[in-house]
């Protein structure tokens, strides 16, 4: 790949024997029977916009509803969920359900399908010189348990939790509120919705390490791989090992729900905190898991518009799995204020504190790619210096809460909430909203509007800055979360950050238009349409790439070295 | 699939059994809710998923069979076999992992303000435990020897005697046949109930689950026997067969590791049943 | 921390006198306050002290010695330096925008290796967070002093949804609180959502010892002003040593999601000068003396049901949600 142009050209000219890779199956088959990793992605993008309208429609509501003190529309949306008005408590148990709906879709319904099932899918094939995934039949029941998991969660809203229709538990689920506390079916479907996704993802981890591992075009070695099939890497092992642990616990709050074992009982000896250790032990990882593949495409991103290798490759690959393995002992960080031991508590506070070091590696690596660059502001890269100062912002307050002594007074506050919506809804969307503009035109061989997505990008920023700055201030004076309803001295606040909503969703508008634009008067996508700091292999190939691509692999020449920008070339031979 | 294709990898055509799978286990879990909170027509939901995934299975893995005696499984798609099977194995670990640490937790710290756990454990509930060296040492030995069988099956396959296949993977099946039995009488006589309290619930659980798997190797090596009396398997491929046999070896080293902390460490100083 | 007398903490009592409202004991919602009314007039909270300010961008103020210590830490250490880092941050962004976009610098460098550098932003961190360290451990050191054998132990029980405090070394009686309605609360020129019934009332500059425990689910005892925080988790005692610097009222809420009116279960914290909290606790039908044994009544019945509980009343106590019907 010494320059890219030279790829494109020579794929060009395959066209004509490209064509029978081109061979499409009908449109059910193609679409409900895929084995196609390209198309899987595309099932999962949709599903995760989808879903992500969904999640940001419920966050909607309850901005709504937070925009002053006192209880103002909760009552009428009880209608909605087919419910009838309800009493007071009905429409309180509501604002759960909202919250546990919301926190839920957006991290196994949003998010990780898009980083790994739909960026994930699309591009590692790609990116090493693969024709498919390692199991593609496989790679489908991922998708479809993923979906199955969704309407388990949907019928959850119809059947009774408790105090109401719907599962009112948080989406960490605690015991004993999620067992004694949350009679009715609803729990229980939420429950199994969270089997079905993990399943699904247990499985989608797999293929993604076996194709990794095994399916790597000749001459592309580990170390050649780019950062974005890394982090996929990384993010892989994560679901392997950690969502097995929360299939135990949450399957011992199903058998302490309905057939009588105490594990989370305290009557019966079991321990409420024993849940939590067992849901953080997966659900720490699970907030890496929801980042590392966007850390991936943000690597790529900068590169590409820096036209410059990536800065300190090495680094910033095993800097990910150094993220990764510490990742799994700082999970009682959650856990400040059950009543932990000092020992505990200091450990986990100097354990938390380790993760910056990698992360800060990561951020100062991409501001040395960056440097010394010749940077040109396309959409996706507006989006990643975005995603860089925000996670950033994200970031830091993470290890203000590591103090275990400080996270006394934010535990459990807005503060806790402002943290972890800078690094998922700016850190973990700014990077899928980046990676999207970088590869739409890829996958769908259609221009975006840059304009559009530039407008999109200054509108999110200010909306998203606008909702969450200011819960830090609340969450320092003391707001607790999963409150529908607060004291008069909170209202200032809360309804800025209810403005911001407003800001944010004017810009998601513009989101849609430009998809509308795309796939209307969009014009078509060269196969590589950003040029030539645009080095990896999907550059390579037509926009969209044929059904089956690489059906000739890929050779990288042994002294090809494009991290170090070493001279080599990579050809398809035909 | 088309033509021109220049690699050992295995594309597959469009399979309809993934989507099914999927929704037949949304039909199995709503059923199970629906079963457990007696709801009317349960027994037709939850039969329905049942059957659907079993369908699912028994077409999915004829497939796999079928694609293997086709020849497309080449070397590079046995690897992936290799790859995934090792994967699917380790997260199992952490499944187990899961249970064997609510088991350690209820154990060392056992709750002081629970009457029927009294700050002991085994609890005070508990008035007995199983004599864990009778039966279940029992099905130790018995799950040792399995492993044993298994292997012996293997060595007969790769030298090329089909007999000593036969005989191991039967031997090995009714091993496996037997410490379920076994399991089922002492979950029987047991001289404690169900849930409850934490020992019983960890004991239940993890041993439960370790059965269940059990019984998933079973079948698995079941499926090796008729596909052997049908000829298939070479002494160069066969990782259908190593597949199980890795299987059986987990549930093996699971068994040992339940064995030694949940019968006999964690049932230590009570009065045996 | 000496282990504060009681003569030490009776002599401050003169000077909070004057925080005392006697009014209040004219207004017509006290009727209903319960137990100990008449000889005990709740005390009339300061406007900005122990509770959220309008429109506050930082912590509240801070009433413990752990909390001014935390505050120092939050304000003089953690908040510059993440103002810091992520400024710099910024700085960086914004000075390559500058810099290196494509028409200040048509031809980009080749480099991607400087291992001087990449040593330096590896080791700087490490060095920041060692230094956050040392004042993180001792602040954890601190909050983790084990009570001194005298401290007053007060036992605070999470119930669905309302609290319960327990005075073991006073006889074992039980205060139930519940939220106070809005007009409640504007009569009592209390704020609403945090303003309850009946307060936790405790004496001022001597050693608390706080203990939690949740009756059906998780509760979680908080007050901000305090830098207070421990969860009431059923079928655990947790306990926490706590010292109020001096009178006062400081409000907390429940910080665990605990179900439908989690956002309704308030804390009121009463600080009264030694001699008014034994008024108090004697008006309440306790007692002071050795009649009752802490350690056993600590380990009693965590599992206890409320006494007492207002029917109706916002956050009042209605049984734990879904009992019946779990069992059904
Ligand atoms: C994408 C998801 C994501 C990411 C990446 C992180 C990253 C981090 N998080 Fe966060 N976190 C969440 C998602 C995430 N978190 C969620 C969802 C919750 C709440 C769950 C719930 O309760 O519902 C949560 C809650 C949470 C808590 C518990 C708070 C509480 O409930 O009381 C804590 C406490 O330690 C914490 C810490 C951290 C830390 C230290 C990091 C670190 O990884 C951050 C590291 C990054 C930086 C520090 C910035 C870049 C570094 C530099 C520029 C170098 C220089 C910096 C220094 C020297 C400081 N997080
Ligand atoms: C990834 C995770 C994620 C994201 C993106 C968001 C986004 C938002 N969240 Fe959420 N939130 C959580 C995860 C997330 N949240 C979690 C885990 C909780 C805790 C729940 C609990 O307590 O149990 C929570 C809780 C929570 C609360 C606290 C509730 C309470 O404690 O009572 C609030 C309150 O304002 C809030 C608001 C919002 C808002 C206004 C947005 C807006 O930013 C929403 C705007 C919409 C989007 C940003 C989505 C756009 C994306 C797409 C349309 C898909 C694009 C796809 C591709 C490009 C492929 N959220
Ligand atoms: Cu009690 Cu929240
Ligand atoms: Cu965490």
């Amino acid at each position: 790949m010494a320059t890219t142009a030279d790829t494109f050209q020579a794929h060009s000219d395959d066209h004509a024997h490209d064509s029978h890779a081109d061979h499409k199956p009908g449109f059910f088959a193609r679409w409900f029977m895929s084995t196609n990793h390209k198309d899987i992605g595309t099932l999962y993008l949709i599903f995760a916009i989808i879903a992500g309208i969904v999640g940001g429609a419920i966050s909607g509501v309850m901005r709504a509803e937070l925009a002053e003190p006192g209880i103002q529309i909760l009552d009428s949306v009880i209608p909605f969920v087919g419910v009838g008005p309800g009493n007071f408590d009905e429409a309180l148990h509501h604002w759960n359900v909202l919250i546990t709906a919301h926190g839920l879709i957006m991290v196994f319904f949003m998010v990780m399908p898009a980083m790994i099932g739909g960026f994930g899918n699309w591009f590692v094939p790609l990116m090493i010189g693969a024709p498919d995934m390692a199991f593609p039949r496989m790679n489908n029941i991922s998708f479809w348990l993923t979906v199955a998991g969704f309407f388990s969660l949907l019928f959850s809203l119809f059947v009774p939790g408790g105090t109401g229709m719907g599962a009112g538990t948080g989406w960490t689920v605690y015991a004993p509120l999620s067992t004694s506390g949350s009679a009715g079916p609803a729990v229980d479907f939420a429950i199994f919705s969270l089997h079905l996704a993990g399943a699904g993802s247990i499985l989608g981890a797999t293929n993604f390490i076996t194709t990794i591992f095994n399916m790597r075009a000749p001459g592309m070695t580990l170390h050649k791989m780019p950062l974005f099939v890394w982090s996929v890497l990384v993010t892989a092992f994560l679901l392997l090992l950690a969502l097995p642990v929360l299939a135990a616990a949450i399957t011992m709050l199903l058998t302490d729900r309905n057939f009588g074992t105490t594990f989370f009982d305290a009557a019966g000896g079991g321990d409420p905190v024993l849940y939590q250790h067992l849901f953080w032990f997966f659900g720490h990882p699970e907030v890496y898991i929801m980042i590392l593949p966007g850390f991936g495409m943000i690597s790529q991103i900068v590169a590409t518009f820096s036209r410059k290798p990536v800065f300190g490759y090495l680094g910033m690959a095993y800097a990910m799995v150094a993220i990764g393995v510490v990742g799994f002992i700082v999970w009682a960080h959650h856990m400040y204020t059950v009543g932990l031991d000092v020992n505990t508590k200091m450990y986990f506070t100097a354990a938390t504190m380790v993760i910056a070091v990698p992360t800060g590696v990561k951020i100062f690596s991409w501001v040395a790619t960056m440097w010394g660059g010749s940077i040109e502001f396309k959409s996706p890269m507006v989006w990643a210096m975005g995603f860089i100062f925000l996670f950033t912002v994200g970031g830091v307050t993470g290890v203000v809460l590591a103090n275990g002594g400080v996270d006394d007074a934010l535990h459990d506050t807005y503060y806790v909430v402002a943290h972890f919506h800078y690094v998922l809804s700016m850190g973990a969307v700014f990077s899928l909203f980046a990676g999207f503009y970088y590869w739409f035109p890829k996958m769908s061989g259609r221009m975006h509007s840059e304009l559009l997505a530039h407008l999109h990008f200054w509108g999110f920023f200010v909306g998203v800055n606008v909702i969450f700055f200011p819960q830090h201030f609340l969450g320092m004076q003391g707001m607790p979360r999963r409150y529908p309803d607060y004291a008069e001295a909170y209202a200032y606040w809360n309804e800025i950050s209810t403005l911001g909503y407003m800001i944010m969703a004017a810009s998601m508008l513009l989101f849609f238009a430009n998809l509308v634009y795309a796939f209307t008067v969009g014009k078509k996508a060269a196969a590589n349409y950003w040029g030539e700091g645009a080095t990896t292999l999907e550059w390579t190939l037509p926009s969209p790439p044929p059904y089956h691509q690489f059906e000739t692999l890929p050779v990288i020449e042994e002294h090809h070295d494009y991290h170090n920008h070493l001279p080599g070339s990579t050809a398809a031979a035909h | 699939m088309a033509g021109n294709v220049n690699h050992e990898y295995h594309i597959l055509e469009p399979d309809i059994w993934p989507i099914v799978g999927a929704f037949a286990a949304l039909t199995f879990t709503s059923g199970m809710v629906l079963f457990m909170h007696d709801m009317p027509s349960w027994p037709i939901v939850l039969g329905l998923g049942i059957m659907a995934l079993i369908a699912t299975f028994f077409a999915w893995f004829s497939n796999i069979v079928k694609e293997a005696q086709r020849g497309d499984h080449t070397p590079v798609v046995q690897l992936h076999m290799r790859y995934g099977m090792i994967l699917f194995i380790a997260s199992e670990v952490m499944f187990f992992v899961g249970w064997f640490w609510s088991f350690f937790d209820f154990a060392l710290f056992p709750s002081e303000i629970s009457e029927v756990i009294g700050g002991q454990f085994p609890p005070k509930a508990i008035e007995a435990v199983i004599d864990p060296f009778s039966l279940p040492l029992l099905n130790t030995l018995i799950l040792l020897c399995s492993g044993t069988t298994v292997t012996w099956a293997h060595h007969s396959l790769i030298h090329g005697d089909r007999e000593g296949l036969k005989k191991g993977l039967w031997l090995t099946i009714l091993l496996g046949a037997l410490f379920t039995s076994i399991q089922i009488y002492e979950y029987a006589h047991a001289p404690f109930a169900f849930g409850g309290n934490t020992y019983s619930s960890a004991f239940y659980m993890a041993t439960g689950f370790h059965g269940f798997h059990v019984l998933i190797g079973t079948i698995f090596l079941i499926v090796c026997l008729f596909r052997t009396y049908r000829g298939h398997f070479t002494p160069k491929q066969h990782f259908g067969f190593e597949a199980a046999a890795w299987y059986w070896h987990f549930v093996d080293v699971v068994w040992l590791f339940l064995f030694v902390a949940v019968y006999v460490w964690g049932g230590w100083g009570a009065v045996t049943h | 921390q000496d282990a504060a007398t009681t003569d030490a903490a009776t002599t401050e009592a003169t000077t909070s006198e004057a925080t005392l409202d006697p009014a209040e004991a004219a207004d017509g919602s006290t009727e209903e306050a319960a137990p100990g009314a008449g000889a005990y007039t709740p005390m009339k909270p300061t406007p900005g002290k122990g509770m959220p300010v309008a429109g506050g961008i930082g912590f509240q103020d801070q009433y413990s010695e752990d909390g001014e210590f935390a505050l120092w830490m939050h304000d003089s250490i953690l908040l510059p330096l993440i103002t810091a880092i992520s400024l710099f941050v910024l700085g960086l962004l914004l000075w390559v925008v500058m810099k290196f976009r494509r028409g200040a610098n048509p031809t980009p460098s080749k480099t991607t290796h400087n291992t001087l550098i990449e040593v330096v932003w590896t080791l700087v961190p490490v060095l920041i967070l060692v230094a956050i360290a040392i004042p993180s451990i001792t602040l954890l050191a601190r909050q983790y002093e084990v009570p001194p054998k005298d401290a007053v132990t007060i036992k605070v029980t999470g119930y669905q949804w309302y609290w319960g405090y327990t005075y073991p070394d006073n006889g074992g009686f039980e205060v139930i609180s519940n939220m106070l309605t809005e007009e409640e609360a504007a009569a009592r020129g209390e704020p609403h959502q945090l303003a309850v019934d009946n307060r936790m009332v405790v004496p001022a500059g001597v050693p608390l010892r706080i203990q939690t425990t949740g009756a059906d689910v998780i509760h979680s005892f908080a007050v901000p002003s305090l830098w207070f925080k421990i969860d009431a988790v059923p079928g655990r005692v947790n306990e926490r040593l706590l010292v109020i610097d001096e009178p006062g009222v400081y409000y907390g809420q429940c910080s665990e999601l605990c179900g439908a009116r989690h956002a309704y279960m308030p804390i009121t914290v009463e600080a009264l000068p030694m001699a008014q909290y034994r008024a108090w606790v004697l008006a309440q039908g306790g007692s002071f003396g050795d009649e009752a044994d802490s350690d056993e009544e600590v380990d009693a019945a965590p599992l206890q049901q409320p006494e007492s509980a207002i029917e109706g009343a916002p956050g009042a106590g209605a049984p734990p949600v879904g009992t019946a019907a779990t069992t059904a």
